[in-house]
């Protein structure tokens, strides 16, 4: 029934704004249906970072993925960084804003990464309470999203999938999938990524994000420096099976190529979309820039 | 205190112990207590499991000042590089949302720490690389012309004072540090230390949003520090007495001032 669905229709298929491609993007305006942009990167006052974000995203649908929300941590919300979050919102006006379902920080040390959480029914009510807490803040769901993790806790009493449907459900949030996150933990762990795929509410998902990784033989690591590779386009074909048609980004933080190069992976998921789901699917026909243009609202 | 309460501190204390210089009592208990914690499963064993964690601590870190600190970098060559990060990180733990702000306080810890210190320079180098930083993302605002200051009546000159555009920066150092990070940005080999006399630089950003930056005479310096300050024009022009003489003070205020419109370095008239 209409009034289940909770997510936001397909903006199409798009691309981690990054630096090195600001200019790329302003003079050739490619066709890109949306922009990714790290929320952190654009909480400074002005200059350059500020300027193409607005420029950009006059032209662009933009959504916002941060890195230090720490929706895990046992310190307090840190509300200075909400407001900066939610003054960014305001500016930027984006489609939806993501964070991570981890912890960064405690005691007031930032670790500057995604540290794994234990899956215990403590800290689903935990995360899950912060979450809505969050929510309320900003005045909107917010999309969390599961990370690549190296090791497991001796406390977790549940599977990653359980905690992360868990967590969302008791939220009332949406999902940011990552199939790579999921090919990486899946590698790490030892467990079928399909599994994985199965057994998340398909409710709740609402973007997907790609990337490369760096494989070790023994351990994979999340280096987002690489291609997609062919695992992790296996496993969005099945995603795109499951789940249908979801907004799906390429994220690539290091060893950045061309844009172009980036724009070709792009199309290669564009044909993966095709082939799965048909032409005729609204994701493939989505092209949230060319509502933007026509002045359609896109929400 | 909460069992994922007492997870965290196990894991953010195996992090920094990991990344601490020379203390390998601390790292070895909070190793451990870490561990405890952690399930042995398939695949790897839990200290490499442990480690891809405290390696990827250290690296992003480490990127953080190479990215920040490029021509420093450069200066350092690689292992004295290394040896600045392994202290840094290990002295100066993030306590910032963003990596833009981790290195904030890198020219004070080399200006205290026992081995960089006895090189000044090198500490000014990386506080000039930070105001570089600060003029390229301050805040924007709508620059004043010179047609303002024209069209002001006479009688209002000497009590006017200047606002100044947010990137606007003072750098003041006693060595030659900027004339070395230029020759290291355009691949030439740097001067030798200099520490004879005191160098004065003015960094902005300008209305193409790039970053520049000039160097300083004395009279400048004392110009822009007191306008800074909230010196009026008046005040400004007797100040000058002290480098010019009664008939040219005014006149070299005038065209500082003129010059610094078309910088774009003053934000408004007061």
């Amino acid at each position: 029934m209409a009034q289940d669905v909770i997510t936001q229709a397909a903006l199409g298929f798009g691309l981690g704004l990054r630096t090195q491609h600001f200019d790329a993007v302003l003079n050739t305006e490619p066709d890109i249906d949306w922009f990714e942009v790290l929320s952190e990167n654009y909480m400074v006052a002005g200059g350059k970072p500020r300027y193409y974000l607005k420029e950009i995203g006059e032209r662009y649908p933009l959504v916002m993925h941060g890195v230090s929300l720490s929706i895990g941590s046992t310190d307090p919300l840190n509300m200075d960084y909400l407001k900066a979050l939610k003054q960014l919102a305001n500016d930027v006006q984006p489609q939806w804003i993501s964070d991570h379902i981890c912890w960064t920080s405690i005691h007031g040390v930032n670790s500057h990464d995604l540290l794994p959480l234990p899956y215990t029914e403590e800290t689903v009510k935990h995360v899950a309470q912060r979450i809505r807490t969050v929510q309320d803040f900003l005045g909107r769901r917010i999309l969390m999203e599961n990370v690549s993790s190296y090791l497991s806790y001796q406390d977790s009493s549940m599977d990653e999938w359980e905690f992360v449907n868990a967590v969302a459900e008791a939220a009332d949030c949406l999902i940011l999938l990552d199939i790579n996150n999921i090919y990486v933990s899946a590698r790490n762990h030892n467990f079928n990524p399909l599994d994985y795929l199965n057994k998340i509410n398909p409710k709740r998902v609402q973007q997907f994000h790609l990337a490369g990784h760096s494989d070790y033989g023994d351990y994979v690591i999340d280096t987002h420096d690489h291609d997609v590779p062919s695992s992790v386009w296996d496993l969005y074909r099945a995603a795109l099976k499951r789940f249908g048609g979801i907004s799906t980004m390429i994220e690539r933080d290091a060893n950045i190529p061309a844009f172009s190069a980036l724009e070709a992976e792009l199309t290669i998921a564009r044909n993966i979309a095709r082939d799965t789901l048909g032409e005729a699917h609204p994701l493939n026909a989505a092209k949230g820039r060319k509502n933007m243009q026509e002045g359609k609202v896109i929400a | 205190m909460s069992q994922l309460q007492q997870l965290q501190h196990a894991f953010m204390d195996y992090l920094l112990a990991s990344a601490a210089v020379d203390t390998p009592s601390t790292l070895e208990q909070t190793t451990q207590t870490f561990k405890d914690k952690i399930a042995e499963q398939g695949g790897i064993n839990a200290d490499i499991r442990m480690q891809i964690y405290a390696n990827a601590y250290r690296i992003r870190l480490t990127e953080t000042l190479e990215t920040d600190h490029e021509m420093l970098g450069i200066y350092l060559g690689d292992e004295l590089f290394e040896r600045m990060a392994k202290g840094y990180i290990a002295s100066q733990p993030s306590a910032f949302t963003s990596l833009r702000n981790f290195a904030d306080a890198l020219p004070d810890y080399l200006t205290q720490d026992a081995f960089f210190s006895q090189y000044p320079i090198i500490a000014d180098i990386a506080r000039f690389e930070r105001r570089l930083l600060n003029a390229f993302d301050a805040f924007d605002t709508e620059r004043a012309t010179f047609s303002r200051l024209q069209a002001l009546p006479a009688e209002q000159w000497p009590g006017c004072q200047l606002r100044f555009h947010p990137s606007v920066q003072l750098f003041q150092c006693n060595s030659n540090a900027v004339e070395t990070w230029q020759a290291l940005k355009q691949q030439a080999s740097p001067p030798s230390p200099d520490y004879q006399g005191k160098r004065a630089w003015l960094l902005w950003r300008g209305e193409s949003r790039l970053t520049e930056f000039i160097s300083l005479s004395d009279y400048q310096l004392a110009l822009l520090l007191g306008f800074i300050g909230g010196a009026t024009f008046a005040e400004q022009c007797e100040m000058m007495l002290a480098f010019f003489s009664d008939a040219q003070a005014p006149v070299q205020v005038l065209q500082a001032l003129q010059a610094w419109f078309q910088m774009g370095l003053i934000r408004d008239i007061a």
